[in-house]
C-alpha cells in the first residue's frame, strides 16, 4: 500500500529525512515516532504531496508521488500536527468545501458529515452555527479529523490527532482507527503518546535525525531490547535515558 | 458518543466543480477575513459585507472629483487618464497587499495541499477572485466617471463602453504585474528567499502606489486661477504610464482617432496580452513550486542571521533603554522586532504611514518663495503623526491570539507595555524621521532659522503619540488583521491630516507674522497639562474585557 525508497528530504544543507526505505501493507496501524525534528513530519508531508522529495521514490496505492501526485492524494487523508482550517468558514461549509474538492455530491456528503456528527457527540447547529474561528482546540481536531476521511481514503496519515481531543473522544478515536484498519485502511499514527501507540499500533518504527533507528511490532520490539514498555525503548534510543536527572538539576534551580 | 440529530431535509445537488468550489471558497474568506475570532456565522458576513459596501460608497464618491473635466472644458483624454490613473494607484495598492496573503499562504498550504487539487487551478481561482473584486472597486471608482466621459468637450456616447473595456484591461494588467512579479521573484532568485522578497516586493509597491498617487496628479495637471485643474499633455514621458496606454484606448473609441492615441492603446493591449499570458500561463508551473516552498517553510527550522540578533539586543542594552523597566522594556524590544522583521506588520505599517512620510518631501521641495516657511511647518506637523499612525496599525497582527500572555502576566494594566511600544516607535521611526527631513530642510533652503519650524511638530510628537493607549488601542499586536478592514480608517487619516496642518498652519502664520515665539509659548502651556494627563490617564488604564 505505501512503498518508500530512498526517500530523502534536504533543507539546503541539512538533511531532514534520509534515505528512508520502508513497505506498508494495507490494514496495518504504524506509529511513526522519533523525537522532536526527527523528521516525522517532514516525512508525512512528503508523502502526502505537500512538499517535494529531494531523492528517492515513494509509491502510495500503486501511485507514484512525483509522477501522478493528484492520484496519490485522492486516496490519502492527512490529520496535519498544526489542525488548520479556515477561520472564517463555519463547520458545515469547510466540510462541504472539502467534499466538492474530492468530488462527493452534497447530499451524500451532507450524510457522511451527520455520521461523524454522531461519533464525534457534536450537534449540527454547532457546526451551522458557528465559525470555526470559535471552536474549542478539541473541536476544531475533530472537524479536522472529519475532513481527512470524508472521502473515504485508503491510507490516512494522522500527525498527532490526539491533540486537543477530550477523555472521551480520545477514546473513540482509537477505537475508530482500530475499525478503519480492520477494513482495510492503512493508517500511519505519528504521536508522542507512547503508551496510546503501544496498545493501538501493528507496528512502530521509529526515526531519529532522519535516519531509520527501529522497525518492528511493539511487544517484539521491547522484549528485544529488554526494555519493559515502548517509552522506555524510545527514551533509550533517542538519548532521553538522562532526561529525570535533568529534571531533578531544573527542580533546583527554583528551590 | 450519541446518536445522530434529527435529519436535515435532503439535498439532491451534485458535487460542483473543483474550480468553482476553490472560487467560492476564497471569495468567502476575503470578504469575511481569514480569522473570525469567535464571531458567528450569521454576523460576521455583515458586517465585512457593510465595511466593503461602505468602501465602494466612498470610492464612487471619490470619483465626483471628475466633474470639475466637464464644468473646466478639458479634453476626454485628460478625463481618461485621471480615472485611469487613480483606478491603477487604487487596484495596484489593493492587488498588492492582498497578492502575498492570497497567493502564498501559509496556513492555506496544511488545509488544501494534499488534497487532489492542480496548482493551476488553485492559482486560476486565486486570480479570478482578485480580478472580481478588483473590478468592484474599479467600478465603484470609475461610476460617475462612466457618465461624465460623455459630457466632456470631445467625449461621444461610445465612452462609457470602451471605458468598461479599457478598465477590464487594466484591472488585468494590474493584477498580472503582480503576480508576474511573485512569479519572477520565485525564479530568479529561489524559494530561501521568497518570503523576506515578497514582503520587500509588496512594501515597495504600496509605497510606491502612494507615491504615484500623490505626485502623479501634481505633475500632470496644474492648477488654474479658478482653482480647476488644467491638464498638461505636453510632458513626453506620459507615454511611458500604463494609465496613458488605457486612457489612448478611450480616446481612440470615443474621441479622435489620431496616431497618439492609437499607438498608446496599441501598447496598452500588447502589455495586457504578454503580462497576462506570462503571469498567468506561461510562469503558472513555478507557482506550484512556490506553494511547495510555503510548505517548506512551515517544516523547516527558521535561522536568524548574527547581525540581526546582536542588533536587537543592542537596541535593549544602550541607555536609556537599558534603564526602562522590564515590562517597558519588553514592550520596546516586541515591538522593535516585530517593526523589522514581521512581513505582515511591515506590509500593514510602511505603506500605512507612507502618505506621511512623503508629503514632508512634497512639502519641503515645492517652491519656497511661494511656501514662506509654510513646508517646513506642514512637513513637522505632518512627521509628528507617523507614531500615533504606527502604533494604532501596530495593534494589528496574525498572532493576536499570543498576546493572551500580556493578560496572564501579573500587570494590572498596559500602560507600562503600551509606553515601550510607544518610545520604540518614537525612537526607531519618528525621531530618524524628524533628523531625516530637518537634513533635506538644511540642504534645499540653506537656511537653518527655518528649522525653527520644526518645534511645533517636535513638541506634538510624544503627546500623539499617547493617543492610541489613552483609546485603550495601544497594545502592540493584541488584535486580529481582519479588524482593521474598515472604511473608519481613511476618516481616521483624515481627521489626523486636518489636525497636522491645523498645527502646521498656526506655525506657519505665527512664524510670518512675528509671533512664533509666542505660539511656541501657547504650545507648552497646552501641551504640558495634555501630555501629564494623558501619562495619567494611561497608567490607570486596566486591561479590556476578552469579549
Amino acid at each position: 500500500m505505501i512503498s518508500l525508497n530512498q526517500l530523502t528530504k534536504r533543507f539546503g544543507q541539512q538533511i531532514a529525512v534520509e534515505a528512508l526505505t520502508l513497505e506498508i501493507p494495507a490494514g496495518q496501524i504504524v506509529g511513526f515516532l522519533g523525537p522532536n525534528g526527527a523528521g516525522k513530519s517532514t516525512t508525512l508531508k512528503m508523502l502526502t504531496g505537500m512538499i517535494e522529495p529531494t531523492g528517492g521514490s515513494a509509491k502510495i496505492c500503486g501511485f507514484d508521488l512525483k509522477t501522478q501526485p493528484v492520484e496519490v492524494k485522492r486516496n490519502v487523508g492527512f490529520v496535519p500536527e498544526s489542525g488548520a482550517v479556515f477561520e472564517s468558514l463555519s463547520g458545515l461549509e469547510y466540510l462541504e468545501m472539502i467534499a466538492a474538492l474530492y468530488g462527493i455530491p452534497q447530499d451524500a456528503a451532507r450524510i457522511r458529515i451527520r455520521q461523524f456528527l454522531t461519533f464525534f457527540d457534536l450537534s449540527f447547529d454547532t457546526l451551522t452555527d458557528k465559525l470555526l474561528g470559535a471552536y474549542s482546540k478539541g473541536m476544531r481536531r475533530k472537524v479536522v479529523i472529519t475532513a481527512a476521511l470524508l472521502h473515504n481514503p485508503k491510507v490516512v496519515f494522522f500527525d498527532e490527532p490526539l491533540d486537543g481531543l477530550d477523555a472521551n473522544a480520545a477514546v473513540g478515536f482509537k477505537a475508530l482507527i482500530q475499525t478503519l484498519a480492520r477494513e482495510g485502511k492503512t493508517i500511519v499514527y505519528s504521536s508522542h503518546i507512547l503508551d496510546v501507540v503501544e496498545r493501538v499500533c501493528d507496528r512502530v518504527i521509529i526515526i531519529d535525525k532522519g535516519k531509520l533507528l527501529l522497525d518492528g511490532k511493539p511487544d517484539e520490539l521491547v522484549a528485544q531490547h529488554n526494555s519493559g514498555t515502548l517509552e522506555h525503548l524510545f527514551t533509550q534510543l533517542t538519548g532521553g535515558a538522562e532526561l529525570e536527572r535533568r529534571a531533578e538539576d531544573f527542580a533546583k534551580t527554583f528551590r | 458518543m450519541h446518536a445522530a440529530s434529527a435529519e436535515s431535509p435532503p439535498v439532491m445537488n451534485p458535487a460542483p466543480p473543483q474550480a468553482r468550489t476553490l472560487r467560492k471558497l476564497f471569495l468567502t474568506i476575503y470578504l469575511r477575513g481569514r480569522s473570525s475570532r469567535g464571531l458567528k456565522l450569521k454576523t460576521a458576513p455583515k458586517s465585512v459585507g457593510r465595511k466593503l459596501a461602505l468602501a465602494l460608497g466612498a470610492y464612487t464618491l471619490f470619483g465626483l472629483f471628475t466633474l470639475q473635466f466637464v464644468v473646466n472644458h478639458q479634453p476626454l483624454f485628460a478625463l481618461a487618464i485621471y480615472a485611469h490613473s487613480m483606478t491603477f494607484i487604487f487596484l495596484g495598492m489593493f492587488v498588492s497587499s492582498s497578492a502575498g496573503e492570497v497567493l502564498f499562504n501559509k496556513d492555506e498550504a496544511d488545509i488544501l495541499m494534499h488534497r487532489p487539487i492542480t496548482t493551476k487551478d488553485l492559482l486560476w481561482s486565486k486570480i479570478r477572485v482578485m480580478i472580481q473584486i478588483s473590478l468592484w472597486l474599479a467600478g465603484a471608482l470609475n461610476l460617475i466617471a462612466f457618465v461624465v466621459g460623455v459630457y466632456t468637450v470631445d467625449g461621444t456616447i461610445l465612452f462609457p463602453f470602451i471605458h468598461i473595456i479599457s478598465t477590464v484591461l487594466e484591472a488585468l494588467f494590474c493584477t498580472g504585474c503582480v503576480v508576474l512579479t511573485y512569479q519572477l521573484c520565485l525564479r530568479w532568485f529561489g524559494r530561501e528567499r521568497l518570503d523576506s522578497l515578497m514582503t520587500m516586493t509588496q512594501v515597495v509597491v504600496a509605497v510606491a502606489m502612494v507615491m504615484a498617487g500623490q505626485l502623479l496628479p501634481r505633475m500632470m495637471f496644474q492648477m488654474s486661477k479658478s482653482g480647476l485643474l488644467q491638464f498638461n499633455a505636453r510632458h513626453w514621458w506620459l507615454g511611458l504610464l500604463p494609465p496613458a496606454w488605457f486612457a489612448g484606448l478611450d480616446d481612440t473609441v470615443a474621441a479622435h482617432v489620431n496616431a497618439g492615441s492609437w499607438f498608446l492603446a496599441g501598447i496598452g493591449l500588447l502589455a495586457t496580452v504578454l503580462v497576462v499570458w506570462l503571469a498567468f500561463v506561461k510562469l503558472a508551473e513555478s507557482y506550484g513550486a512556490g506553494l511547495q516552498s510555503i510548505g517548506e517553510m512551515v517544516s523547516r527550522p527558521k535561522t536568524r542571521s548574527g547581525s540581526q540578533r546582536r542588533w536587537t539586543e543592542m537596541m535593549t542594552a544602550v541607555p536609556p533603554v537599558k534603564w526602562f523597566s522590564p515590562i517597558s522594556r519588553a514592550g520596546f524590544l516586541l515591538t522593535t522586532a516585530y517593526l523589522f522583521r514581521d512581513r505582515d506588520v511591515k506590509l500593514r505599517v510602511f505603506p500605512g504611514i507612507a502618505p506621511m512620510l512623503i508629503m514632508p518631501f512634497i512639502f519641503v521641495f515645492q517652491d519656497t518663495r511661494v511656501m514662506e516657511g509654510f513646508g517646513v511647518a506642514f512637513s513637522s506637523g505632518f512627521l509628528a503623526m507617523v507614531p500615533l499612525l504606527t502604533l494604532d496599525l501596530l495593534q494589528y497582527s496574525q498572532q493576536w491570539q499570543a498576546s493572551d500572555i500580556f493578560r496572564a502576566a501579573p500587570m494590572a494594566g498596559p500602560a507600562e507595555l503600551c509606553s515601550g511600544a510607544r518610545r520604540a516607535v518614537l525612537w526607531v521611526l519618528g525621531v530618524p524621521s524628524l533628523i531625516l527631513v530637518g537634513f533635506i530642510v538644511w540642504v534645499v533652503h540653506h537656511h537653518v532659522a527655518d528649522l525653527v519650524l520644526f518645534l511645533p511638530g517636535i513638541m506634538l510628537m510624544p503627546v500623539m503619540s499617547l493617543v492610541p493607549a489613552a483609546l485603550g488601542r495601544g497594545v502592540p499586536l493584541s488584535l486580529p488583521n481582519e479588524e482593521i478592514k474598515s472604511a473608519g480608517r481613511a476618516m481616521k487619516m483624515m481627521v489626523v491630516m486636518f489636525v497636522a496642518m491645523g498645527v502646521s498652519g498656526a506655525a506657519a502664520a505665527a512664524y510670518k507674522f512675528g509671533y512664533f515665539w509666542w505660539m511656541i509659548l501657547g504650545e507648552t502651556v497646552i501641551l504640558l497639562p495634555v501630555y501629564f494627563g494623558l501619562v495619567a490617564f494611561v497608567s490607570r488604564r486596566r486591561w479590556k474585557p476578552l469579549e
